[in-house]
């Protein structure tokens, strides 16, 4: 069959299917009545997002907007990494002295592969179920920059995080065209549901969370 | 092990297919540990909810509205993704979904190609047709390779290797990627796969996924996966060929917020998957510069048309039924002949298969309701199950040669005997008289013979007991009751 032909033939067969069918309603009258809004304080809000990060085993650090430069600097040393992959947007006083910064202006893959680790901002993260949103912006980079190197170091601002998932999609006025969503490190449970940190995308996370 | 058969048109019937699996206790204890272990998990993560019922009553309600406004929203969806730079194909059967994918591949000179797992590729049986036309598919997921490396077929939808332990892991991965040395910690088999896969990652032009939701409002596809093998398949390659059910799409991106919430916490018992990716056609500079997605029907459109089984295609693949079902957790995946098990395969695989095959699937359940009971759309399972067992029967009953059938005959003398209390008492007598030489001192008939051994071929048969009840009954009101 040809192509048009069989989009015309299932076309044809779901309009038949549907037709005769009563009209349950539309799509706003749609029930909604789970929770959409968190009841928890802010400060409770990243407190629960902390821990649920760190069940997923991320590396978790806290700090006012004046020290995270020096936040950025003692993460990387820690983690004795100095190779990073840098999105091109990244706020430039974020490349800190003494590593060697791979910004991303067109890096092929095989050069985001030798880097060791990757710093990026993020778009929203959601306490409920410790998921950080990135949508790809400059400063969150190309989605294979998150993706390659084996550490991300990823910048989250308090403002924000919401405590359910309902709350980000309420904050997107319009829909990104590519978003990923990360809880956690990679991670597998497929050898007898022993769960596995790291079986393709990065290791390691971690996230320093700056109190604005 | 008896290399299964997952071929609906080719497969034995449900309970020939299953005695392989109950007589082998460590496939048996495989499969127990890794449906427990989800179970618990689930459980668990499901009592955290207040709103669990609600998400439910909204993941339902949002998947029944999609089915009864399907074309709209695959003509929105098709258009807003030819928008953004993709390229949507129809395909009306497996055949055809296979040779779109097949010209799509040698337009691109691909020798191979990377594979996120896809059940709906399973379903049109596409591995081994692009490797019969020279091109060498890669699975990526761990449970996946574990399977293609160990020429096994999966046996679950979301944990597609359970039934494989890690000491069986241990010998195909040692076996095929030449690692005599390995030891049998998982920690140890993940970087082996790692280490195997991440060079494909780097290298193979081509990727193929499969989609766990298209969005009508505009045209993104979305999957969810744990590993990060599913981005790098969908980011790394020139080109992206995403093969999806025409039932995958919902209606807008804030729809998620629903289906992520409900999806991760039953299939693997989780707050959230590790990564979920959302991607519109193309986007210069970032991941496949040429996308195409693949609009598959095989069959879904006729379950469309009836209005009772309609809601088995409400299904997002999420498992919770198969590892709640008393069924599958005796019999594993394999018993089912199809890539989908369990109770969702029972009902799905013989109406994918327009109801000429896998005739012995919806008798495959005890009808208990768990499947109903987890499911996260509140698809009615049972009510499917009986209605399919009701086709089945009326199927049978059409066919001439059944009115000689010994089966039918015998049915249709139950039915004399079942209508009257007289002939009913008498041929309980008979059956004790006649049953007792084949009762073993326990009340229990091991083996019947002739047409009886259907049933006990796989199952036991409690004995007629001394008294009936009625007997009983009459005796007590006589004063003569034995306690």
């Amino acid at each position: 069959m040809s192509a048009t032909r069989s989009r015309s033939a299932v076309l044809g067969r779901i309009r038949a299917a549907t037709t005769t069918t009563p009209h349950a309603g539309t799509y706003e009258s749609l029930p909604r009545a789970y929770r959409m809004q968190g009841e928890l304080s802010s400060d409770q809000c990243v407190a629960l997002l902390i821990e649920r990060l760190r069940e997923y085993d991320a590396d978790i650090t806290e700090c006012t907007p004046d020290a995270l430069i020096p936040t950025i600097a003692t993460q990387i040393a820690k983690s004795g990494r100095s190779i990073l992959a840098a999105p091109i947007g990244l706020p430039e006083d974020w490349l800190v002295p003494g590593c060697d910064w791979r910004v991303d202006h067109d890096l092929s893959h095989d050069q985001i592969e030798q880097t060791q680790g990757v710093v990026t901002a993020a778009t929203c993260a959601v306490a409920e179920s410790g998921t950080i949103v990135l949508h790809h912006g400059p400063a969150e980079g190309r989605r294979v920059l998150s993706l390659l190197p084996d550490w991300h170091l990823c910048v989250l601002k308090t403002s924000q995080v919401v405590e359910t998932l309902p709350e980000y999609f309420a904050r997107c006025d319009a829909p990104p065209a590519l978003a990923t969503f990360i809880s956690g490190p990679s991670a597998t449970a497929d050898i007898e549901m022993t769960r596995i940190k790291g079986v393709h995308g990065p290791r390691f996370l971690n996230v320093i969370v700056v109190r604005d | 092990m008896i290399h299964p058969v997952l071929d609906p048109k080719l497969a034995p019937p449900f309970p020939k297919a299953a005695l392989p699996v109950l007589r082998n206790p460590q496939l048996r204890k495989n499969v127990a540990h890794a449906t427990d272990v989800i179970t618990s998990k689930r459980g668990r993560l499901v009592a955290e909810k207040d709103d669990w019922q609600a998400l439910r009553d909204a993941a339902s309600a949002l998947r029944a509205h999609v089915l009864e406004n399907l074309g709209t929203y695959l003509e929105q969806f098709e258009e807003r993704c030819t928008a953004a730079g993709g390229v949507v194909h129809w395909a009306a059967d497996a055949a055809e979904a296979r040779e779109i994918i097949l010209n799509i591949l040698r337009d691109e000179n691909a020798s191979e190609v990377i594979k996120i797992k896809t059940m709906t590729s399973a379903e049109i049986q596409l591995n081994p047709f692009l490797a019969q036309n020279g091109i060498e598919p890669h699975e990526t997921d761990l449970a996946e390779i574990i399977l293609q490396l160990g020429k096994d077929e999966p046996s679950h939808i979301v944990v597609p290797a359970l039934h494989v332990n890690r000491s069986q892991v241990r010998d195909i991965f040692a076996r095929t990627m030449h690692l005599p040395d390995l030891s049998d910690n998982p920690q140890e088999l993940t970087a082996a796969a790692r280490t195997y896969l991440r060079k494909k990652f780097l290298t193979v032009p081509t990727a193929i996924s499969g989609a766990n939701f298209l969005i009508a409002e505009t045209g993104g596809v979305s999957v969810v996966e744990s590993e990060g093998n599913g981005r790098m398949c969908l980011t790394l390659p020139r080109t992206m060929i995403t093969l999806a059910g025409i039932e995958k799409v919902i209606p807008r991106y804030r729809d998620l917020e629903i289906m992520l919430q409900v999806l991760a916490r039953s299939a693997t018992g989780e707050r959230m998957n590790p990564y979920t990716s959302l991607w519109t056609g193309v986007t210069k500079g970032d991941g496949p510069q040429r996308f195409h997605v693949v609009l598959l029907d095989n069959g879904r459109s006729d379950i469309l048309q009836r209005e009772r089984e309609r809601q088995t295609l409400k299904c997002i693949r999420c498992a919770a039924c198969m590892n709640a079902c008393p069924v599958y957790r005796q019999t594993g995946g394999h018993a089912y002949g199809s890539v989908y098990p369990g109770p969702i395969g029972a009902i799905l695989t013989p109406q994918l298969m327009k109801m000429e095959y896998a005739q012995s699937l919806p008798y495959a359940s005890s009808l208990c309701g768990a499947c109903y009971e987890v499911c996260p759309v509140k698809i009615n399972i049972p009510e499917v199950l009986i209605d399919l067992r009701a086709k089945v029967t009326d199927q049978e009953r059409n066919e001439e040669r059944r009115f000689f059938d010994p089966l039918y005959l015998g049915m249709r003398m139950a039915n004399k005997v079942f209508a009257s209390a007289g002939r009913f008492q008498a041929a309980q007598r008979m059956m004790r008289i006649g049953l007792k030489p084949l009762t073993g001192k326990d009340g229990w008939i091991r083996s019947l013979p002739a047409y009886g051994a259907r049933w006990t071929m796989t199952r036991d048969l409690r004995g007629v007991p001394q008294q009936s009840f009625r007997e009983w009954w009459t005796s007590r009101a006589n004063g003569k009751a034995k306690p």
